[in-house]
């Protein structure tokens, strides 16, 4: 196997939970936001990460960012290990793994500086990364915006004249000003209307092909995780319940939580004989974490050991990783 | 055939603005029968939600109703007094909102915000009303009802607080529950919770129900028909099994054919979803002739000059779409 | 190729600031704070030329002819001290002002300063700075400007200090900018917490963007409409704890001060009413207009707190 282009290793993220004395804090829990998650993704692959709200997801991308500081593991880009580049701050290093890999926001209203125009977010990372090159600036600006199917005058505008599918273009634009090889993706399109999520999920899906991009596709929308991934990871408070190629994990999941996922979404067609599973309940608090299997309270298939033992992430077919004493 | 238990004709919502006449919603027909499930889809700035918030006049200023007649059980509730009206409001239609988070009052537990809205339509005593509260939320799927009659809305989860919204709205009754994207701000799982919720309530009640959404997969699974909007007019209506199977208004089919499908395989080479090319229409100073005219693969010179007027294409499906056998009017 | 680009450029549309000034154009409050405010500082501006009389002329008493009601000599009367009302009044503007401006320049740099390093930095900083900021607003300002005022007068008697011109103004206007910048504090601590976790500046930080950059070219500018609206409302207020002051009689004696004309005249109130209501009618004008003005700033850069 090829070395992987972002490899997570055991990526924790814990919230220390105060209670505030009369001088000092003290510390009575930890809320494990991101607890023990690995996974890798290879070149020009799409890895989706998918589930419910407060599972984790957009802490671990985050946490690969050093947005928040890890607790522990590791994280290799193109084999290097970033999280200490971070630490230590050399800036000439951290702009080199910027360059690497890039974030594009949920929320396209609140990711542009409202008080400068296109082409001003658009340069920013140009001034940064290459300021010797002050005289290509402009025409780069132009290809970006073209790129990302706008036109070379949206440089002079204001992101309030944009619609939201055009400034998801522009976030998308401005991370891919510094060529990176990664994007990490937050719920790019869940904000957007329905017709304009098909063109966005069509950019990003040209963009891939033709600059060999990988993606770390965060959301909660399986159908367009469906469209856009090769593979797909399921979190569950905090964990990494499951992870399979996109067919084999829409085919044959093996957790229950994700099969309860999957059976959720209303599928636009009201013939469709959907065999649903109905789980009881809602996601725990992070305070109140179940011990054991973190999904064994909601799941029908649980055994007694679920509730004492946690399962480890194993490989159950090629590719496919699976945390469940009692598979599907 | 018994007349519809709401019918809505001619509707029309226009916002007052310093630049002009914003037309929200321009000319909208639709109706529920007793019992059915009406399903309102559309994008943003489709009039989706002006259009259901008009049917009891609860439009924010600056919009105003400027046209229109909504029937409801005989009656027009556009020409009724307000006061009239305050008796139907949340008695004999009742409204179920978006945000959960937002739509109950923070400083008052459950039990008092619900006994208040009993008191108040029902005249009923305080026993009575917590007797009636306390099986209503059971209905809704709520574990422990006594306790939650105590709590305040913070302490409840989005889907529980969801649930006690439900419960509110069916507190008096109502002929017609009125849903605004009613699970839009939930999680999936919680998400399909409430829709099996409102299902089940609708069949055990015989409550008619119009559901507002942008949501194709909700309304596929909640509608008996749907009513599909486009930039403040109605596009197509038809029910759920002829819209999902044989749409015919160019909008409708690609809305469907633009959404990525969950039971379709994508990998292999790279397949790019259809899409629709360009943005809504300003209803600032909306187009003449269709809405929809200058993003439809199939439109004619005629459809940029001609209104489409909605016509009757096959039982139970109506479609504007000059295209698509209605009549138009010139503008 | 980059100038045909450039010339092809559509006029470059408004931005924050020039939107902001097409709604504040339409806030009727506001353009009127705006006018009064304008009329202030023209009669600031022009004070020396327009005034009919040197403001330290007592001339009309030595003719016993103080405490005159208006003429033609003198369009506002004199005053008990022989003064020409209409000249000390408008003498009295660039006084404002300086107090003003002065006094919320310091606070703004400070409060700019510290709330910002507060919600910036966070943590025991913030901790540490916003508890200062609470000690601050207890103290009673006026006691401490009062006996401050009092105590350094006597301390520079014979020393250089003594003769540096409006010495007493100029710690006035110190006082009141050292004790003005909590409010200012708390609305950049907000701001800046509120910004510091917004998408766009945690977009800045992946593209690499420097902690100055972020602070200076991201932050600092979008927290500055809320700030402005708290430095025009500081502005009038300034400007009446200084009259305040001075009505007291801890003013600058070799300064003209609406607030130091009321004091001279508020005993002869019933003799010659002009020489109170003149500067009245000054101070209630130009503290309206900056509150009206910080009114309309509000509506213009943050429409949705009104709606």
């Amino acid at each position: 196997m090829s070395a992987a282009l972002l490899e997570v290793e055991n990526l924790s993220k814990h919230y220390p939970v105060l209670r505030r004395g009369i001088l000092l804090q003290r510390q009575t829990a930890a809320i494990r936001a991101v607890d023990d998650v690995s996974f890798r993704l290879q070149a020009g692959e799409t890895l989706g990460l998918v589930g419910e709200s407060g599972c984790g997801k957009t802490t671990t991308a985050r946490a690969i960012l050093n947005l928040v500081t890890p607790s522990s593991g590791a994280v290799r880009f193109e084999g290097r290990d970033i999280l200490p580049v971070f630490r230590k701050g050399e800036r000439s290093e951290v702009l080199g793994i910027r360059r690497g890999l890039q974030y594009v926001f949920q929320d396209p209203y609140l990711s542009l500086n409202p008080r400068w125009t296109i082409g001003e977010t658009l340069r920013e990372p140009l001034r940064i990364h290459w300021p010797e090159r002050e005289a290509e600036w402009p025409t780069r600006i132009d290809a970006l915006l073209r790129m990302v199917g706008l036109e070379p005058q949206h440089a002079w505008r204001y992101p309030h004249e944009f619609s939201g599918g055009q400034r998801q273009r522009v976030g998308i634009a401005r991370a891919l000003a510094v060529e990176p090889r990664l994007l990490i993706l937050d719920e790019p399109v869940s904000s957007l209307d329905i017709s304009v999520r098909a063109q966005i999920l069509n950019l990003l899906a040209e963009l891939q092909d033709g600059l060999g991009l990988a993606y770390l596709y965060i959301s909660h929308d399986l159908s367009s995780v469906r469209f856009i991934s090769t593979h797909v990871a399921v979190m569950y408070l905090g964990k990494l319940v499951e992870m399979a190629p996109v067919d084999a994990l829409f085919a044959a999941a093996g957790h229950h939580y994700t099969r309860a996922l999957l059976s959720a979404i209303p599928v636009p067609d009201p013939g469709a004989a959907q065999s649903r599973i109905h789980l009881q309940g809602e996601v725990p608090s992070a305070l109140r974490r179940p011990t054991g299997c973190p999904f064994h309270p909601r799941c029908a298939a649980a055994l007694p050991v679920c509730r004492s033992e946690e399962p480890a992430l194993i490989d159950i077919g090629p590719g496919h990783r699976l945390a469940c004493h009692n598979p599907a | 055939m018994a007349p519809p238990l709401l019918s809505v004709e001619g509707l029309q919502v226009q916002f007052h603005t310093r630049d002009g006449i914003v037309r929200a919603v321009d000319g909208v027909d639709y109706s529920v029968g007793r019992g059915e499930t009406l399903g309102i889809v559309g994008e943003s700035g489709s009039g989706k939600t002006v259009s259901s918030l008009a049917l009891l006049r609860l439009v924010p200023p600056p919009a105003r109703i400027a046209a229109g007649r909504v029937m409801f059980e005989g009656e027009d509730l556009l020409a009724k007094p307000e006061r009239e009206l305050g008796a139907i409001r949340g008695r004999r239609i009742a409204m179920v909102f978006q945000n959960p988070a937002t739509s109950l009052n923070p400083i008052y537990s459950i039990g008092s915000q619900l006994g208040e809205i009993l008191r108040w339509h029902e005249k009923l005593d305080r026993a009575a009303a917590e007797a009636r509260i306390l099986s209503l939320l059971d209905l809704v799927g709520i574990t422990d009802p006594a306790t939650r009659l105590r709590q305040y809305p913070h302490e409840l989860s989005g889907g529980m607080k969801q649930r006690i919204g439900i419960a509110r709205a069916l507190l008096c009754n109502p002929a017609l529950l009125l849903a605004d994207e009613p699970t839009t701000a939930l999680d999936v799982t919680i998400q399909a919770q409430i829709l099996d919720l409102l299902a089940d309530l609708r069949q055990r009640l015989g409550m008619a129900m119009v559901l507002v959404t942008h949501d194709m997969g909700v309304v596929a699974r909640m509608a008996d028909r749907i009513t599909v909007m486009y930039a403040g007019r109605v596009c197509e209506t038809a029910s759920a099994a002829t819209l999902f199977s044989a749409p015919r208004h160019p909008y409708t089919r690609a809305l469907l054919e633009s959404m990525p499908r969950i039971d379709h395989r994508y990998t292999g080479p790279r397949q790019l979803l259809p899409t629709i090319a360009g943005r809504p229409p300003g209803l600032l100073n909306p187009p003449a002739g269709c809405r929809f005219a200058a993003r439809c693969p199939e439109a004619m010179a005629e459809c940029r000059t001609t209104l489409p007027v909605e016509t009757v294409v096959a039982p139970g499906h109506s479609v504007s779409c000059i295209r698509h056998g209605s009549q138009g009017i010139a503008a | 190729m980059e100038g045909s680009i450039a010339l092809a450029a559509p006029p470059r549309p408004p931005g924050i600031w020039r939107q902001g000034w097409f709604r504040f154009r339409r806030n009727r409050g506001g353009m009127l704070g705006l006018v009064l405010v304008g009329l202030v500082v023209l009669v600031a501006l022009t004070c020396f030329l327009v005034a009919p009389y040197d403001p330290n002329d007592q001339s009309a008493m030595l003719r016993g002819a103080s405490r005159q009601g208006p003429s033609w000599a003198h369009l506002l009367g004199t005053d008990r001290n022989g003064y020409d009302v209409l000249s000390r009044v408008l003498y009295g503007a660039p006084t404002a002002l300086a107090v003003g401006l002065g006094a919320m320049l310091i606070a703004s740099i400070l409060g700019t300063i510290i709330g910002g390093i507060a919600g910036y930095v966070g943590g025991m900083v913030d901790e540490v700075l916003m508890r200062c900021a609470e000690f601050f607003l207890v103290i009673p300002v006026f006691i401490v400007i009062l006996a401050v005022v009092r105590l350094f007068g006597i301390m520079v008697v014979g020393t250089a200090l003594e003769r540096v011109p409006h010495l007493n103004l100029m710690t006035i206007i110190a006082l009141l900018g050292l004790f003005g910048w909590p409010p200012i504090a708390r609305m950049a601590r907000a701001e800046f917490l509120r910004l510091k976790q917004a998408d766009f500046v945690e977009a800045a930080i992946c593209i690499g963007a420097t902690r100055r950059d972020i602070l200076l070219r991201h932050i600092l500018p979008n927290a500055l409409p809320s700030l402005i609206v708290l430095v025009a409302l500081g502005i009038g207020g300034a400007i009446l704890a200084e009259t305040m002051v001075s009505f007291l009689g801890f003013g600058d004696p070799k300064a003209v001060s609406w607030g130091q004309l009321l004091y001279f005249n508020y005993e002869s109130l019933k003799v010659a009413p002009w020489g109170s209501v003149a500067p009245g009618v000054a101070i209630f004008v130009t503290v309206l207009g900056f509150n009206l003005l910080a009114d309309g700033l509000t509506d213009a850069f943050n429409p949705r707190l009104r709606q």
